[in-house]
């Protein structure tokens, strides 16, 4: 199957998911772009589109909270960081994503 | 120096972005990549993460302290550079 | 072989966002509405021949409702494979472990194959396909 393709569909369907949660790509084309081939090559293996920068643990119901996008399993904290985890997502007011510092959910005053 | 230590994934821009900032300041590091490790690797892996509080990767361990995500103003903290 | 334009189903019968299936001269076709424009492709999901007007069309992406192959209906090319019955470490019941063993053995020899598209053409409040 064609990534870029693969690529493309998965952008039309996730902007669809985030923008009622307040979150858009990111600025940084580059970076989407690379996050969106590493996620087709995940799908390619797994079946699903996992994030690229969190473990599975192949235990199905925490697999399932980092299926992308992952907004809504870590909405607190990717509120406060107005980023997701890999940074494929930004809140919709940010214009320099390079700016947000990929802080974890107790650097944050979380758990 | 202190010992340094990363878990990665070979999927994960920001781990290479962490690995860089290492290999550019000339410390010497290990890591392994979950992704690519046997099952009772990433066991052992995925329990340090929980303990941690660490929901994804980079995972770094510069002496005691650890550090998720990449931030490379707390490495250089962390390692007086 | 010439193509010849046929009736296929009427346009106001497939609302934007829809699908509808028909036979013409003894093939299954499925009639897509994305945004007003028509495309039409096999019925037989490219994976385990599903049909795929019982799935979801959103956009110009159809999704088979067996195991969510997807596809481009401009273009019919596969986009993505089917989503394995693998339970993710999880047991499932005893009794149809060893079914369903069967059964996702069998699926991973099946190859994922891009479907055929038909030319459309809407004339006088029918939409035509050229077979």
């Amino acid at each position: 199957m064609n990534t870029e393709s693969r690529k493309k569909a998965l952008r039309y369907f996730f902007e669809k998911v985030v923008t009622p949660m307040g979150f858009k790509f990111t600025p940084d084309a580059d970076l989407v772009d690379f996050l969106l081939e590493q996620e087709v090559i995940l799908e390619t293996k797994h079946g699903i589109p996992f994030c690229p920068c969190q473990p599975l643990r192949h235990d199905r119901a925490r697999d399932m909270k980092i299926v992308c996008p992952c907004i809504p399993f870590h909405r607190e904290h990717f509120d406060l960081i107005k980023r997701c985890w890999c940074g494929l997502f930004v809140h919709q007011d940010v214009t320099d994503p390079d700016s947000l510092p990929q802080l974890s959910p107790h650097e944050v005053g979380l758990e | 120096m202190k010992k340094v230590n990363m878990y990665a994934l070979s999927t994960c821009p920001w781990c290479r972005k962490t690995k860089k900032f290492f290999t550019d300041h000339n410390v010497p590091f290990s890591y392994i990549d979950y992704d690519l490790a046997d099952e009772g690797t990433q066991a052992k892996i995925s329990a340090e993460l929980d303990a941690a509080g660490a929901t994804g990767f980079p995972f770094v361990t510069i002496g005691d302290e650890t550090i998720s995500g990449y931030q490379p103003e707390r490495y250089s903290r962390a390692l007086g550079i | 072989m010439n193509k010849k334009f046929v009736q296929a189903i009427r346009a106001d019968e497939v609302a934007p966002g829809g699908m509808r299936a028909v036979e013409l001269e003894g093939r299954e076709i499925v009639v897509c509405n994305w945004s007003g424009k028509y495309f039409a492709i096999q019925r037989r999901c490219g994976h385990m021949n599903a049909p795929l007007d019982m799935g979801t069309l959103d956009g110009k992406f159809v999704t088979c409702a067996m195991h969510c192959a997807q596809f481009d209906v401009t273009t019919g090319e596969a986009l993505s494979g089917p989503v394995s019955e693998d339970f993710g470490g999880e047991s499932p019941p005893p009794k149809i472990t060893e079914y369903l063993e069967h059964i996702v053995m069998q699926m991973k020899h099946v190859r994922m194959e891009s479907i055929s598209t038909y030319d459309t053409k809407a004339e006088a409040g029918w939409v035509l396909v050229a077979l």
